[in-house]
């Protein structure tokens, strides 16, 4: 199957305009619509419902903000996360990266008697920060890949990468030992 | 005849042994079972992480259900994985008990691509070894025999590395170091003040730091410092049969490569005690062809060569080409590799470095040689290392969300250094591959691999373990996580043995010029031969020895011997 035999990048180019072009016409709920995955017997089968995408573009917000650099919006978590599902994810992935969203929800109605979405700032910062207290207490392998890909996404993106972090595509150069404050920020890769 | 001389297999050993054949005015056919590649245009080395196919991550359930084996490698990723085979195409079996790890790649170039280009000389200490502790054979020949050829290849594969004087790591022609970094310096003066005959240097490493007219004119540039190398290197910055060794074969217009040509059998002339021709299957249409030359060199990886002369069965040779001692296919041996430990360095927090080292550092082999402290095994380990200040990636494992997360993982986090312990593994004849009654989808025998490491392998992995982690811990590293247990061998894709060299006939197979003892015009020059593993990674050594059989062939032909 894989189409990274023949040109990947051809592929993965075509695939970022038709993301981009659907968020422009219509925002989350539109890319839910139009953006599916095939399944093995022909079935077309949907990633995440618009409520969930809805979920995860406020949560993805409350893990990386936009500060002085962008944030994970800015950077478009949610779209790569959905790409990621639809293509990248076992069953089990997709599966656990879903059942994580929606603990998410539970956590903000039994907490707050609320919606996540419905929750100001610091209240939708004190759900994720329990889940990720508590997540990673518990060794959670659930919650660890969904954390993955959210900071994969962001800062493996162009503007994490660049704007967050540095990245250079060819160094050109090894310099073995220098003050951090004359490179400045970590390296992304 | 068709040619002067067919070579099965173009990676490192196949590559270097057409350039010389060429260069030599042989008319030399390159066979590969893998597909065609072009240098540069077939690399994806000039992708950022997010034009990666999905990030450098290969989709999970293709990792499961076609690269179980391969995936395992820590050179495969979405940029790379076309450059390792499919397991569930190219099965193998082994015992239930007993799994070995197989990686490979089968295209032009082989594992040239993907190989890590540590490039290291075998000392004296290592062609006596089999001598003095009586396990295995004895190697039939010294340093001295292959040391000028280690100039030849060093010199023209281009090895950067430093000069430090050691009996047991000999030095080299190499181009200009790559530096220590800070936590390396300081991890370098400790050792070695706490261990007056350890010595820490930057790793040797097959990469041009300097490139000579002779690299530039065959289309090579400086190493760019990316550190993405298993996916190609369209500047030829490292070593591989694609940069390198095929490109001078090629200038001389005595080379002719045929691509998805498997071999299946080489045919065997009693009467001349000579192979008469190499029986190919087209990979793709499956029709079967022969071709003929006055010389044949098996270049086909140390399991893939095992394969082809067990295959091979004549009525002069009912158990394989060349295999009247009944040692192809056995004394299968792989490095030792992984015991060894990591920590953490609480210092050092506002230094830095910038660039990607594609290489650490080296700590040659000192137990049961400098030091002489008594130990439960025999021979040694020696150990690669590395170290950098982790990135953003802590912050999966690391409690935090929201901006305090962001503006944490804005800067590099702790020095982290790990310490990788590569162990000698004795030649035993029951570690071995047969063939197997089911044939893959050419109708050729699946290779049944029975190997397993022994007492003395697991000694050496816990005292390289234990040393590893005491060397960290004087160092001031803290947070010491030993690895292990012992893994399956074929985890340090360092296959070597099943053809090994040797003084007799009666239990070798190959004699002091990578030739067969008992038909004169086969040669091989892959891991196979080796007579013993040695501590240091063992591709140079491939090379040297490669370039050191085609020319004694080309001299063997010239005077009409063969």
């Amino acid at each position: 199957m894989p189409e990274s035999r023949q040109n990947p990048n051809a592929t993965i180019n075509r695939r970022s305009l038709l993301l981009g072009a659907v968020f422009m016409l219509g925002g989350a709920a539109a890319l839910t619509r139009f953006v599916r995955k095939p399944a093995a017997d022909g079935v077309v089968e949907t990633v995440f419902s618009p409520e969930q995408f809805a979920l995860l573009e406020q949560v993805v917000d409350v893990i990386i903000p936009r500060t002085d650099t962008p944030g994970a919006l800015d950077a478009g978590v949610p779209a790569f996360m959905h790409q990621m599902l639809a293509e990248w994810a076992s069953p089990q992935t997709r599966a656990d990266v879903i059942n994580v969203l929606e603990s998410i929800e539970r956590r903000a109605w039994n907490k707050y008697g609320a919606a996540f979405r419905e929750l100001p700032g610091e209240r939708r910062f004190e759900v994720m920060r329990a889940l990720d207290d508590e997540g990673l207490a518990r060794e959670d392998l659930a919650y660890r890949k969904f954390k993955s890909l959210v900071l994969v996404g962001y800062y493996h993106s162009e503007l994490g990468a660049t704007q967050e972090l540095r990245y250079e595509l060819v160094p050109g150069a090894w310099r073995s030992c220098l003050p951090l404050t004359e490179v400045g920020r970590a390296s992304a890769v | 005849m068709d040619f002067d001389a067919i070579v099965v297999g173009s990676g490192i050993s196949g590559g270097w042994v057409a350039k010389e054949l060429c260069e030599r005015g042989l008319k030399t056919l390159v066979l590969e079972r893998g597909r065609d590649v072009q240098h540069r245009v077939d690399y994806l080395d000039f992708s950022p992480p997010w034009e990666l196919p999905h990030r450098g991550m290969v989709p999970e359930e293709e990792k499961a259900q076609h690269y179980a084996i391969q995936s395992t490698s820590y050179a495969f990723n979405s940029a790379s994985s076309q450059w390792f085979v499919r397991d569930s195409e190219h099965p193998y079996s082994t015992p239930m008990d007993r799994p070995f790890k197989w990686i490979r790649g089968y295209q032009l170039g082989g594992r040239s691509i993907t190989w890590g280009r540590q490039t290291y000389r075998m000392s004296d200490f290592d062609f006596n070894a089999n001598r003095l502790d009586g396990h295995g054979v004895d190697w039939p020949i010294r340093y001295a025999d292959i040391s000028p050829w280690y100039d030849r290849v060093e010199r023209f594969a281009g090895i950067s590395g430093s000069n430090e004087g050691l009996e047991q790591l000999p030095d080299g022609q190499f181009l200009a170091p790559m530096a220590l970094n800070c936590v390396e310096r300081a991890f370098k003066q400790k050792v070695e003040a706490d261990h007056p005959t350890r010595r820490v240097t930057v790793a040797r490493c097959a990469h041009l730091t300097e490139p000579t007219p002779e690299h530039i004119a065959l289309g090579r540039g400086p190493c760019q410092l990316r550190n993405v190398c298993e996916r190609g290197c369209g500047y030829g910055g490292y070593f591989s049969s694609l940069s390198a060794t095929l490109p001078a074969a090629r200038k001389t217009g005595n080379l002719t490569v045929i691509t998805d040509a498997i071999v299946e059998r080489l045919d065997y002339d009693h009467a001349k005690q000579r192979v008469s021709g190499v029986r190919v299957i087209d990979a793709k249409t499956r029709q079967g062809r022969s071709y003929q030359a006055r010389v044949v060199f098996v270049c086909a990886s140390t399991l893939g060569t095992a394969q082809i002369l067990l295959a091979s069965r004549s009525e002069h040779f009912p158990n394989g080409l060349a295999n009247r001692s009944d040692t192809v296919g056995r004394y299968l041996m792989d490095h030792v590799m992984g015991l060894g430990a990591t920590g953490t360095h609480p210092g050092f927090l506002d230094r830095y470095y910038y660039g990607r080292r594609p290489a650490g550092f080296y700590l040659p082999r000192y137990v049961n040689l400098t030091e002489r402290g008594a130990t439960d095994f025999v021979r040694g380990f020696g150990f690669q290392g590395y170290s950098y200040r982790s990135s953003w990636d802590r912050g999966v494992n690391e409690p935090g969300v929201g901006a305090e997360l962001k503006q944490r993982l804005r800067y590099p986090g702790r020095w982290e250094m790990t310490l990788i312990g590569f162990g000698e593994m004795l030649p035993r004849p029951d570690n071995r591959v047969t063939l197997s009654e089911r044939t893959d989808r050419w109708g050729i025998p699946l290779l049944h691999i029975d190997c397993t490491h022994g007492e003395n392998e697991r000694r050496i992995a816990e005292r390289a373990s234990r040393d590893a982690a005491a060397m960290l811990a004087a160092s001031g590293y803290e947070n010491i996580r030993s690895n292990g247990p012992i893994r399956a061998p074929g985890d340090a894709v360092h296959e070597m043995g099943t053809a090994r060299m040797g003084r007799d006939p009666a239990t070798s197979v190959l004699n002091r010029y990578n030739q067969a003892h008992d038909v004169t015009n086969l040669f091989v020059t892959d891991g196979s031969c080796m007579t013993s593993t040695g501590t240091v990674n063992p591709s140079l050594t491939y090379m040297a020895l490669s370039a050191r059989a085609a020319n004694h062939a080309a001299d063997l032909m010239g005077s009409g011997e063969i």
